[in-house]
């Protein structure tokens, strides 16, 4: 049996998964400049959350998913608010921002295991049996379709967001100059929160697409988190297009790497891309 | 009336005074320049008024509101803008969205949901013109000249439309044809009532534009008058302007 149309679609896929936790880490890195390594586990927190909701409280489905990417909204604002908003008041320098997401990122990912236990758990028997579709000779499944779905449409809504609105005008403002967009009125600090939470919410949509595509576990944020940025990096990292990019090219990359040898790769095609980018064009594809 | 007031500004840089107990009065509807060699303080008291820095101790009154600290993002709401030493704009952003980011609304759903009016297309329109870069509207900000970026930059503060604008050097490195319109955007700001407070080197330009003149030295107030007067001190010439 061929396995190109499987490959191209698992390509798309993870790109996808990819480019979901990408756009909400491009879209805060471009407003803050600093690498918000809490992002990951924003993602876990939205699986949770869904999990909580759907199957331990019975809740419907939809609703729990609505839940959960606002709970991961609201908890990335929370850090904005209560722990990076402070150290940036203090003048903190990025490195120290930094640290900080990464004490955010293990704290949050500890009270998870905590709550939940460090065992693997599923979404999907909640929703009942998956749709499976057959795309020429390779299968999707219904979950999968959905994540293909929201990756447009929230590419197509940030766009429309940062260059269609003024919200967004002040948003790109900020980016290339916060002192100055302070001058002309822009209260930047409310900005970035408000930033957090959709860039938050976003990550806590891709933390349930995941748990619904193949399981929840408390340390998944690290792994999507290692993707995204990765993806972030060789897009152009803070670039919207770019990180959508990135993550296409990162999932090709990976999937073509490992055609012809074990899966156990991946990760290591994964990061030597990273490398040759790093070393080659350290800005990324879109960024000059 | 005074437009700008300032009471016993103080800030010091561990332990190193840039503005020492200073007081000013700017009459309103005048342009005052503020002279002194490099270090005097200048820079740092138009960072000071427009809440870049925070005051140490001293008041800034605006249009008869005073201010203790002046939170940046609240500089237009009393009155103020300012323009930057070293040319500070949105690069990435195009010409008309530079002007356009000044008029955004600040509420929430009016910045998400409402277009931009007719009335503010208008009046980017009108600045984009008046700084002689309508042609140039549709251009990145990164892609202007050097003199272009200044233009850019004061035509950013006149469609803020304040009551008091702080202009750090705005006339420095520009050609002429470029000087001579921000010279007339300055006199026009005067023209219609407002205050400008300009930090300038070039003394014809001073001569030519000043109301009045205030001579800092280390944070000091060390002269302050009409501009013929205060120009034509022995001291401040042979101090300050090396003549």
């Amino acid at each position: 049996m061929d396995i190109l149309p499987q490959l191209i679609v698992n390509i798309i896929i993870a790109g996808a998964i990819y480019a979901l936790v990408a756009l909400g880490f491009n879209l805060i890195y471009g407003a803050t400049k600093f690498f918000n390594l809490a992002h990951g586990v924003i993602a876990a927190v939205g699986g949770y959350a869904v999990f909580y909701f759907a199957k331990t409280l019975g809740w419907n489905v939809y609703l729990a998913v609505i839940i959960g990417v606002l709970l991961a909204g609201i908890a990335g604002y929370g850090l904005d608010k209560f722990v990076y908003l402070p150290l940036r008041k203090r003048k903190a320098s990025n490195m120290v921002l930094l640290v900080a997401s990464l004490g955010a990122f293990t704290a949050i990912q500890a009270v998870i295991a905590i709550l939940f236990t460090s065992q693997f758990k599923t979404l999907s028997y909640s929703v009942g049996t998956q749709r499976i579709f057959e795309i020429f000779d390779g299968v999707i499944t219904q979950t999968q379709l959905i994540i293909l779905m929201s990756v447009a449409l929230i590419t197509a809504g940030l766009i429309l967001l940062l260059y269609k609105t003024r919200f967004g005008k002040a948003v790109r403002a900020m980016s290339d100059d916060e002192e100055v967009a302070k001058i002309v009125g822009i209260n930047t600090n409310r900005i970035i929160g408000r930033i957090f939470f959709i860039g938050s919410a976003i990550a806590g949509l891709a933390g349930i697409l995941v748990g619904f595509d193949t399981g929840i576990e408390p340390t998944m944020g690290l792994g999507l988190l290692l993707k995204g940025v990765i993806a972030s990096i060789i897009g152009g990292v803070g670039n919207i297009y770019g990180g959508v990019m990135g993550a296409f090219l990162l999932g090709f990359v990976e999937n073509f790497g490992i055609w012809k040898i074990s899966g156990e790769w991946k990760d290591a095609i994964a990061f030597a891309l990273l490398i040759v980018f790093l070393l080659f064009r350290p800005k990324g594809i879109m960024n000059k | 009336m005074n437009a700008l007031e300032i009471k016993k500004l103080v800030k010091h840089f561990d332990g190193v005074y840039a503005v020492d107990n200073l007081s000013l009065a700017i009459e309103k509807g005048k342009i005052a320049a503020v002279i002194g060699p490099n270090g005097s303080g200048k820079t740092t008291l138009i960072n000071l008024i427009s809440g870049i820095v925070p005051i140490d101790s001293g008041v800034v009154i605006i249009n008869g509101v005073g201010a203790r600290a002046i939170k940046p993002y609240n500089v237009p709401a009393y009155g103020i803008t300012r323009t930057f030493q070293e040319v500070r704009l949105f690069n990435q952003m195009t010409v008309i969205d530079n002007i356009l980011v000044v008029l955004t609304e600040r509420n929430v759903f009016g910045a998400l949901f409402e277009k931009h009016s007719a009335h503010h297309l208008k009046r980017v329109e009108e600045v984009l013109i008046k700084v002689g870069l309508w042609e140039k509207r549709s251009a990145l900000a990164q892609s202007l000249s050097y003199g272009q970026r200044k233009l850019l930059e004061i035509g950013r503060a006149l469609a803020m439309d304040s009551e008091v604008f702080l202009l750090d050097e705005p006339f420095a490195g520009l050609f002429p044809e470029m000087l001579k319109i921000m010279v007339a955007a300055v006199k026009d700001l005067r023209a219609s009532g407002k205050t400008v407070v300009l930090i300038e080197h070039n003394m014809d330009l001073i001569r030519e534009l000043a109301d009045h003149v205030v001579v800092l030295d280390s944070g000091k107030l060390l002269a302050e008058g009409k501009s013929e007067e205060v120009l034509s001190r022995p001291e401040v010439m042979e101090a300050y302007l090396g003549e």
